[in-house]
């Protein structure tokens, strides 16, 4: 295929204001971001629950947990976050608070059981 | 090494890590029973069962990175998604589409 693309914008001039990604190799990141997550916060909230955490202290673990898991998956990524996800956002903020119920939902089971 | 979906993939380590939590939350079960009876007040669980849940975490955090699958390359011109073969439905392919606007190239490797 012969560029015939307009005089005097080299190819990549194009290209750089239309970034294309591979979409399906994103989707496949952000589960595997989403599973992660949730196991977090379940394992998190049984955690909680254990050690007889009641009220703040036990938010403040869920965001301690998630801060970790955030650390761990930027570090799986090898911090080199531009060729997995289109921008730090994803990697650090998405679904921080999507486990939230689940870990509150387990974090009741063991603070039960007396 | 068959790929299964994450969710019915299980690793060793994290088996151990929630064998390790409900070993801790047993023993926690077992320490309130006994303060139960002598009357105290419950504010933590043992020094043991703290190590014990510190190290389940570890290990539960291991198998929560590891096991769900790896990261793949979402750039187009990485070495990993190089487009290596034509799909065999090419005549119900349309080519009449906004994809008109990217410039054509030659990126023979």
């Amino acid at each position: 295929m012969a560029n015939l693309g307009a005089p005097g914008k080299t190819d990549s001039d194009i290209t750089d204001e239309l970034p294309t990604f591979n979409v399906e190799n994103m989707q496949n990141n952000a589960k595997i971001i989403y599973y992660s997550r949730t196991f977090m916060s379940i394992i998190g909230g049984v955690i909680a629950g254990i050690l007889g955490f009641t009220g703040l202290t036990g938010f403040i673990l869920y965001f301690l947990v998630m801060a970790i898991t955030s650390v761990g998956l930027a570090a799986k990524a090898g911090f080199s976050v531009h060729s997995y996800f289109d921008g730090w956002n994803r990697i650090i903020l998405d679904g921080f608070l999507g486990g939230l119920l689940s870990f509150v939902l387990f974090w009741t089971y063991p603070y039960d059981v007396s | 090494m068959e790929k299964k979906e994450p969710w019915a993939r299980v690793s060793v380590v994290g088996v151990l890590g929630v064998l390790l939590l409900s070993h801790a939350a047993y023993s926690t079960i077992q320490y309130r029973s006994l303060l139960k009876i002598t009357d105290e007040q419950f504010s933590g669980p043992p020094i043991n069962v703290v190590m014990e849940l510190i190290a389940g975490l570890v290990l539960c955090m291991w198998a929560a990175l590891t096991v769900p699958g790896k990261f793949l390359s979402i750039l187009p011109h990485s070495d990993e998604n190089r487009v290596v073969a034509l799909p065999t439905n090419l005549d119900f392919m349309i080519f009449n589409h906004r994809g008109k606007a990217f410039p054509l190239s030659i990126d023979a490797k």
